[in-house]
């Protein structure tokens, strides 16, 4: 991949006064990747994407977009564009002038930046709006300004600040589909901040978890899900179930035998690697945990050693599936979804169990 | 409201009205009133407006005055925009400082800064006169003017200027396409109420004129001590009818400039509404 890598950082390291955004980061990003950084607000998400458009310089490190060091490069020589969240309209000029803006500057010819901007505008169906100020347009249509203002340079890599982050929530689903759809279209490398992890694994290829300026994980969606790298990434990326627990030591590749405070010896997959002895954090997702009325004798007969007794706590239904809160004990609050989960009720007694496959072992925190 | 409707309150209203406009109403009829002591009406003529017209002291007045009134919109423009940028990026506290130096200038009487930069330009052997007045002039409106531009300035997303530079645009150009364009009406605007403070001003440009320079309305407050005569009201209505036609071109350049394509409401209102 460092190949043809669109983006690269170097123990790129931004510092505001005391304050460090950003630590030493290595990043690739590849060519025609939609790739995005979440994490929690003032993660250093936003930063990074600003030192990679050059508002921000680093204090250490290196930038290299195709192959070219732009380090020290100020915003107007980077071929890159952004999309702010704010959108950043101008608000002195109509649709047509926002987004010939870049090509004016770039002293494109007349005929061929008519063309350009005509075929930008039409991309994001914004036809029939030219002559419109931004100040007249839906929040959704400025969105698209902003877009077509930075695609209509074609750009090396378009980064994304939250677009999507001033809009309500259906036209935000649908949005997110276009936005899929168009970098498809286009082929051009996307970066993408946001804060919503849904919307960052609905449409990314490769997705980065950043939290206090490092790293966590960078990885295809359902691996950084499945397989999370941090008990700080297991908790961002959707609910997760955490058990505390010390390993015993490893059984063969990526299995192992880890001792669950209050439940016993149990199996679960894990990075490799793993010491014997490490504190570690059991993480099941609440999809992988099965509910089941303790009073079923048939059931009882299959339940496996190991599997834990809790009592309902309450039960939401969503539609689609159900969320089943559960107290067990010592083992504290526990969450299962699912369409198959048994009917059960609150104050109910039941037992919970899941498969060796979908536990996964994380190194505890240390801090 | 039902208040609006209260007969009183229409009342006070023509009052106040009345209390305002009849004294200008007075002025513009007795400029064309034959009986030069405007005691009473002795028929309509239209022979002060010729009088003023061809009166050698009051052209040479409205020359000075107007040069006074554009140098002192140009000074203060270059510094209040200049000033405005550079707040903008400054610190918390060096903004506090620099908006008490504005609003000083606004609140402290005239007299006093007259009077200072009279002693001022007198010790330093700076001469009195046209130049003096400008300074002086600018002292107050750049104060003015700052107000004005920087509350367009703060309506101005900083991101829209990094968007432009991200699109490509130098510094320079960033300034000249993006802070500037969305400046401009501000700039209009202030620089048209410092040409007309400049125009009618008496106490500062009589500070600093010295023997030489005393636009029009020095000229006028000269006039007055010797004779009352209805060439002044001439005048008077001359310079009112100068001055609102200036305020309806620069409401016109407003409406091509920005309001034209947002419908009826829009030139009056954006002008005066920001």
């Amino acid at each position: 991949m460092t190949g043809d890598a669109t983006v690269q950082l170097r123990q790129v390291e931004k510092r505001f006064g005391d304050l460090i955004a950003v630590r030493s980061l290595d990043l690739q990003v590849a060519a025609g990747e939609f790739f995005s950084i979440i994490g929690p607000s003032g993660c250093g998400k936003t930063t990074t994407l600003r030192m990679i458009a050059g508002f921000e310089r680093p204090t250490a490190g290196l930038i290299e977009i195709v192959g070219r060091d732009v380090t020290h490069l100020p915003p107007y020589r980077r071929p890159v564009n952004t999309v702010f969240q704010s959108y950043a309209l101008f608000p002195h000029l109509d649709v047509l002038e926002n987004v010939a803006f870049g090509l004016r500057e770039a002293r494109t010819p007349r005929a061929e930046l008519r063309r350009r901007v005509g075929e930008a505008i039409s991309l994001v169906q914004l036809d029939g709006r030219e002559q419109a100020r931004p100040k007249q347009l839906s929040g959704g249509q400025q969105q698209r300004v902003a877009l077509a203002r930075a695609l209509v340079n074609r750009p090396e890599v378009l980064l994304l600040d939250e677009p999507l982050g001033a809009l309500d929530l259906k036209l935000r689903k649908e949005m997110q589909t276009q936005l899929k759809d168009l970098q498809r279209e286009v082929g051009i490398t996307f970066i993408y901040v946001t804060h919503d992890q849904e919307e960052a694994f609905s449409m990314s290829d490769r997705v980065a978890v950043m939290e206090q300026g490092l790293l966590e994980q960078v990885g295809r969606p359902e691996e950084v899900y499945r397989r999370p790298a941090t008990p700080f990434v297991a908790d961002f990326v959707g609910l997760a179930n955490r058990l505390s627990g010390r390993l015993v030591g490893p059984t063969s590749g990526d299995r192992y035998e880890v001792e669950i405070e209050g439940i016993g010896r149990r199996l679960a997959d894990g990075p490799p690697g793993l010491a014997a002895g490490t504190p570690v954090t059991v993480v099941i997702r609440p999809e992988d945990l099965h509910v089941e009325p303790a009073g079923d004798s048939a059931s009882d007969a299959v339940a496996t050693a190991g599997s834990v007794a809790a009592t309902v706590v309450d039960v939401a239904f969503l539609g689609a599936h159900r969320t089943v809160r559960l107290n067990a004990g010592s083992l504290g609050q526990l969450n299962a979804v699912g369409r198959g989960q048994a009917m059960v009720a609150p104050e109910d007694t039941v037992r919970l169990s899941w498969k060796d496959d979908d536990a996964w072992v994380v190194p505890a925190a240390s801090g | 409201m039902s208040f609006r409707r209260h007969p009183v309150a229409g009342a006070l209203a023509l009052v106040v009205i009345g209390y305002l406009w009849i004294p200008i109403l007075a002025v513009a009829v007795n400029s064309f009133n034959r009986s030069s002591l405007m005691v009473r009406w002795g028929g309509s003529t239209a022979h002060w407006y010729s009088l003023a017209f061809h009166d050698h002291n009051v052209r040479a007045g409205l020359v000075t005055t107007l040069e006074i009134a554009i140098g002192s919109t140009l000074l203060s423009l270059v510094i209040a925009v200049s000033g405005s940028l550079w707040w903008r990026r400054a610190s918390p506290r060096a903004r506090a400082v620099y908006d008490a130096l504005v609003y000083a200038r606004i609140v402290l009487p005239e007299v006093v800064f007259a009077t200072a930069l009279f002693f001022l330009f007198l010790k330093s052997h700076f001469p009195l006169g046209i130049v003096a007045i400008i300074i002086g002039h600018s002292v107050w409106n750049s104060a003015y003017a700052a107000v004005i531009i920087q509350a367009r300035l703060i309506g101005l997303d900083p991101a829209v200027e990094e968007a432009a530079s991200d699109l490509g645009a130098t510094p320079w150009r960033v300034f000249r396409r993006v802070t500037f364009a969305a400046l401009l009406p501000a700039i209009i605007a202030s620089g048209l109420l410092t040409f007309t403070f400049s125009f009618d001003d008496v106490v500062t440009s009589y500070f600093l004129g010295g023997n030489s320079s005393s636009p029009l309305p020095i000229v006028l407050f000269g006039m007055i001590r010797f004779r009352i005569t209805p060439e002044i009201n001439a005048i008077g209505v001359m310079v009112m009818l100068f001055t609102v036609t200036l305020m309806c071109a620069a409401v016109a350049v407003f409406a091509i400039m920005g309001g034209a394509r947002r419908g009826r409401r829009g030139a009056f209102a954006e002008f005066y509404g920001q």
